[in-house]
């Protein structure tokens, strides 16, 4: 029963994941599951090292927070000259969305929750 | 302006902010190239270190997407916020609370322009990470407790470190490069292990030919034992000055 309900979880993500992914300045997703994983990044070339990024930002956000006891991570955000990315823990989920710098994050965030 | 008076400068405004804006928790600033350059008074090396090493290792990767910029979370008890500034890297720990304004005017105004006024006092300041040299130990007798450098390696020390360009050129011992004309002297080397052990002593040329011109650092038994260190190991190098 309770992974039913998980799984139901995960695809209404899934759902709002496409429609974001629509949105203008998104490059794309990984959601990342214990067993599974979804990509959809419009650059299939750097999904490898897209894929890498978005671990290396969640262990650092990780071993930073633990360092300075910040408690669990919520959100973290990693900001290069033109893009940026969001990355969260949803429903046992690791979930980093690619987006163009100018993207408002914080809606994103919240449509999300 | 020398190193420690452009780090105490920055560790004042630091300590000042902190005062001034209760919500932060933490604060130190780093350089592009990794060096630590001050933190506030209740932020440790260890602390910084830990951050700093999990930020090289992101750093690295992100290259994917272009130089990073910043890098922020958001944790149940709190934010960390590390910001490009210049040549530098402020890093904020916060409560979860923190007021978006002071953090704008902290990260955006007052660390900016201080920078920029530092700038223009010293200009081209530059701060790199100290020398990485391997260990190595003489076998026999030693007849003192001075480390050996080969010279060219004690020069590159000397120019990583913070120097104004416009100022007189700061040269090695006049005995190491045999210029007369030497008006700074290296004869003191800060040895720090990167297990956290650190120690000044003298510095003199290597005698060994073999080691010319090589990343190494011959240091007498006595002392690796005091650092804890072996030969093979690596250490940082910066020049007394």
């Amino acid at each position: 029963m309770l992974s039913k309900k998980a799984k139901t979880d995960v695809e209404i993500l899934q759902e709002k994941l496409q429609k974001i992914k629509d949105q203008e300045g998104i490059i794309g997703y990984i959601l990342r599951g214990s067993e599974s994983a979804s990509i959809d990044l419009k650059d299939t070339k750097k999904i490898v090292e897209y894929a890498i990024l978005s671990s290396t930002a969640f262990d650092a956000g990780s071993n930073m927070t633990e360092t300075l006891q910040m408690g669990e991570v919520d959100t973290i955000v990693v900001e290069s000259e033109e893009t940026k990315i969001l990355s969260m823990n949803i429903n046992n989920h690791r979930l980093s969305i690619f987006m163009e710098k100018s993207v408002d994050h914080n809606r994103i965030c919240r449509s999300l929750k | 302006m020398n190193i420690d008076t452009y780090a105490v400068t920055l560790n004042n405004a630091l300590n000042e902010i902190k005062k001034a804006y209760p919500e932060i928790k933490k604060s130190f600033i780093f350089t592009k190239e990794g060096s630590i350059v001050t933190g506030d008074q209740e932020t440790d090396e260890k602390t910084m270190k830990k951050i700093l090493e999990s930020f090289e290792n992101l750093k690295e990767k992100t290259k994917t997407i272009g130089n990073l910029t910043g890098f922020y979370i958001t944790g149940k008890n709190g934010k960390l916020m590390l910001s490009n500034i210049k040549d530098m890297y402020l890093v904020l720990a916060t409560s979860e609370n923190a007021d978006k304004l002071h953090i704008y005017s902290i990260t955006q105004v007052i660390i900016p322009t201080l920078l920029k006024t530092l700038d223009t006092i010293a200009p081209s300041i530059q701060l790199t990470p100290p020398k990485k040299l391997v260990v190595d130990t003489p076998s026999g007798l030693f007849a003192d407790d001075s480390v050996q450098i080969d010279t060219e390696i004690l020069r590159e020390c000397n120019n990583g470190e913070l120097t104004e360009n416009t100022g007189p050129p700061v040269h090695v011992k006049a005995a190491l490069t045999a210029d007369q004309n030497s008006q700074e002297s290296i004869d003191h080397v800060q040895i720090e292990t990167f297990g956290g052990n650190s120690t000044l002593c003298n510095v003199k040329e290597v005698n060994d030919q073999k080691l010319k011109g090589k990343n190494m650092i011959r240091i007498p038994e006595k002392l690796c034992k005091t650092l804890k260190i072996s030969e093979g190991d690596l250490v940082k190098v910066k020049p007394d000055l």
